[in-house]
């Protein structure tokens, strides 16, 4: 019937169909090409780099590559004693090339991210090679020092055999692969990545928490009062966000310490003995204060924006039809802010998890998060697969959060404003 | 529109030409240090080569320079690192190798530049600029009696109050094995030969556990070099390690009661780096074999109170005495290495470090997170 049905032309003799489309076309052209350089945009500077993130934290090829005579040789061993003459020789001729090419400093820096202690025996080793004679590769390499006959180093060499690993992930949770192919914990006194997620976890959860119970009512004010006082209190929310960060920091360390402002007072109206000041500063306490001051505006401007959209008629209706003050506010006014809440409480959590510069200034002996760590690997140790790997699982837990959000409440339920 | 873009153009492409070329760029650490090389060294350098030296601000550590190179576009020609830093730098190619004794000149009475300099270089691509010192102070305000060792420090019963300490293992392990009874020996050969081991690690940790969990001491770990005088003065701590410069600049500068201690004091480096491939490279090498001369080594002493790396600039500040900048304080009672402050110390082992900082500071982490 449609194939009978005369097509409809345009004046020009061309089908409508096909005019329409070209039409439409161009059109979805100049649209997609108005968001192009916001798409370009987020290609580079989002999606390559964690792309570029993942890659780096899986990507062991540069070792494997320096030595390839020494895995081949490898393959045959079991790991439980020291290898035999064959894997020394074969690792003595790749690491002469190494020499050779000068690029075994690399592969020193990669061997002592594995194991401490390579970087040296690597370097005592290259200078020692020269007087090598020919054969017997295994006792002479074990001359040049007695940890080239701890079979941990051969372990941690054969460890990095693999082309892709996921051992950097497994060294964040303070896990390793052993020579059996298990996964186990690492020594007690060197667990510390778990230590530092909880304690991340813990830091940005509550201070999410301090930041809601504050802001609640600051943002009600807010919305509430008449125009002139609040002006007023939003100039007061956002003068300190206008402030550097690093001056409220210092600001609140002044503050808070043992001989500092706040004490000081205590000890003046006697609420406290002059020798036994309250600690602040430089523990927990100290953190939560200080980043819960400067986190609020980020709680107080998304609950702000949603509670100046809720009609006060709502609350007089709640009471006029019999509710308390308080069943109006929570089954009525409550409910409405939650968008709010939602948008206010996963901004403050995602901008807490990777804080540091504070919690470092601040937080005395529990004062290290792993954002800290990341830096430190990123900074100090070079160790960049590492510090990708971290920065990728603390993405990972940011996503797994924010879905659970969804499931909960809903992702179409945030508003900013 | 046209013309404001033709003139930005302009601009731009001046502002390339400027930046790129004729000019040497060093990155430095900021702040007080920064001024005290530029003024000492840097400006002077310029005005007698006729280029010109820029300085900007970096945090530390590899990580920036790692990505220019790895971008290919290199805008350093001259780093300010650690020991540890030239090591890896070196190793991973990053820094140009010297041939010491060529490249840098001797000193005015002939000495070779590899016998001039206080200890030998980590690494071929280092050349020393100033040696500095992690010592503790305390304020005579606060404290009753005089600490004069380094077991003063660790004693709470004699000296009640807390301390504060560097943030991570970083010489903190040396000075409580130095307090527990382990004698440096030459330049702390002992002390890292102790740390070598699993007990001696265990010793200087227990240490340091002991004095932070003291109901008569305690601790305030400082991460930033301002921090320790700060919370000297503030009377937060009633010691506090740190850099020697800074205990200098609130003592001498501000005029605050910090008296600096310097048994078992750790003597730490700092060195020029030359970067591979930078914008202009053989410029570069020529300002940095004349700022680290016996003339302009001693310059920058006049502005800190770190010690010129050359033997033979010391011996210029004590012909020029009084030295520093004000006029009338004598300088070489103030240097890391005058004898007076030497009588017991360490140097920092940049290889020691560089092997074990990793497992250390993780066991470091795990020691704190207990507290």
């Amino acid at each position: 019937m449609s194939s009978e049905k005369q097509k409809i032309l345009t004046t020009d003799g061309i089908p409508l169909e096909v005019s329409l489309k070209k039409a439409e076309k161009k059109n979805k052209i100049k649209a997609f090409l108005l968001v192009c350089p916001l798409l370009l945009f987020l290609i580079i500077t989002y999606v390559f780099p964690i792309g570029d993130m993942l890659y780096r934290s899986v990507d062991d090829r540069m070792v494997t590559n320096m030595l390839p005579k020494t895995y081949k040789a490898m393959e045959q061993w079991d790991g439980k004693d020291l290898p035999e003459e064959e894997v020394f020789e074969a690792f003595y001729l790749d690491y002469k090339k190494l020499v050779e090419e000068k690029t075994f400093g690399k592969l020193a820096t990669q061997l002592n991210f594995e194991k401490n202690g390579f970087k040296s025996i690597l370097k005592k080793l290259k200078r020692k090679m020269k007087k090598f004679e020919e054969g017997n590769y295994k006792e002479q390499i074990m001359e040049v020092h007695k940890r080239w006959a701890n079979v941990e180093y051969w372990r941690a060499l054969k460890r990095r055999a693999p082309s892709y690993t996921y051992a950097k992930y497994l060294k964040g949770i303070d896990m390793y692969e052993n020579e059996d192919g298990n996964i186990v914990q690492v020594p007690e006194d060197r667990r510390i990545h778990k230590i530092l997620w909880l304690r991340t976890l813990e830091v940005a959860l509550f201070v999410t928490i301090f930041c809601f119970l504050m802001a609640y009512p600051i943002a009600h004010l807010l919305a509430t009062l008449p125009m002139k006082y609040s002006n007023l209190l939003m100039i007061c929310v956002l003068l300190p966000f206008w402030t550097s960060l690093l001056v409220r920091t210092a600001s609140w360390m002044i503050l808070l310490q043992q001989q500092g402002i706040v004490n000081d007072f205590f000890v003046m109206i006697g609420l406290v003995s002059d020798d036994n000041r309250p600690e602040m500063m430089y523990n927990k306490t100290g953190t939560y204060v200080a980043m819960t001051q400067i986190l609020l505006p980020f709680m107080v401007l998304p609950l702000y924006s949603v509670m100046k959209t809720i009609s006060p008629s709502l609350m007089r209706a709640g009471k006029s039809l019999g509710g308390t003050p308080f069943v109006a506010f929570w089954k009525v006014y409550f409910p409405l802010t939650i968008p709010g809440i939602g948008a206010g409480c996963l901004l403050v959590f995602i901008l807490a998890i990777g804080y540091y510069i504070t919690p470092a200034l601040v937080g005395g002996a529990s004062g290290t998060l792993i954002s800290n760590q990341i830096a430190f690997h990123m900074k100090s140790t070079l160790d960049w697969s590492f510090a990708s790997a971290m920065g990728l699982m603390l993405l990972a837990g940011v996503l797994a959060i924010y879905w659970v959000y969804n499931k909960l409440v809903g992702v179409d339920n945030i508003k900013l404003g | 529109m046209k013309k404001l873009s033709k003139l930005l153009l302009t601009l731009s492409f001046v502002l390339s030409i400027t930046s790129s070329a004729f000019a040497v760029t060093v990155a430095s650490w900021g702040g007080a240090y920064t001024e005290s090389q530029k003024l000492g060294y840097g400006d002077p350098t310029a005005k007698k080569l006729g280029i010109e030296i820029n300085w900007v601000d970096y945090s530390g550590g590899l990580s920036e320079v790692k990505a220019q190179q790895e971008a290919g576009a290199v805008v350093w020609d001259i780093m300010d690192v650690f020991a540890m830093d030239t090591i890896t730098g070196c190793d991973e190619g990053i820094f140009v190798e010297f041939d010491f004794d060529k490249d840098f000149p001797a000193a005015p009475d002939g000495t070779p530049a590899s016998k001039d300099f206080f200890t030998s270089m980590p690494s071929k691509c280092a050349v020393g600029n100033i040696l500095y010192s992690w010592n503790y102070a305390y304020n005579s305000d606060n404290v009753k009696g005089t600490p004069k060792t380094i077991k003063d420090f660790f004693n709470t019963k004699k000296f009640p109050g807390k301390r504060a300490i560097y943030k991570s293992a970083l010489t903190n392990l040396e000075i409580a094995l130095a307090a527990s009874g382990t004698k440096p020996g030459k330049g702390g050969a002992n002390i890292y030969k102790a740390l070598g081991t699993e007990k001696g690690v265990q010793k200087a940790m227990d240490k340091i556990k002991k004095l932070c969990t003291d109901p008569k001491g305690g601790c305030v770990f400082w991460s930033a070099g301002a921090q320790p005088p700060e919370l000297l003065m503030s009377g937060e701590v009633v010691m506090a390690t740190g850099w020697n410069g800074r205990f200098f600049n609130a003592t001498v500068g501000e005029g605050a009661p910090i008296v600096q201690v310097w048994d078992a004091q750790g003597l730490d480096y700092e060195y020029f780096a030359l970067v591979k491939g930078g914008p202009d490279e053989a410029n570069a090498k020529k300002a940095l074999a004349m700022m680290t001369n016996t003339e302009m080594l001693a310059g920058s002493a006049k502005y800190i109170a770190y010690a010129p790396w050359r033997k033979s600039s010391i011996e210029v500040m004590k012909a020029g005495e009084p030295w520093y900048k004000d006029g009338k304080t004598n300088m070489v009672p103030h240097m890391p290495t005058a004898p007076a402050n030497t009588k017991n110390y360490f140097l920092v082992d940049p290889i020691f470090w560089a092997d074990n900082g990793t497992e250390l500071g993780e066991k470091w982490e795990a020691m704190k997170a207990g507290l």
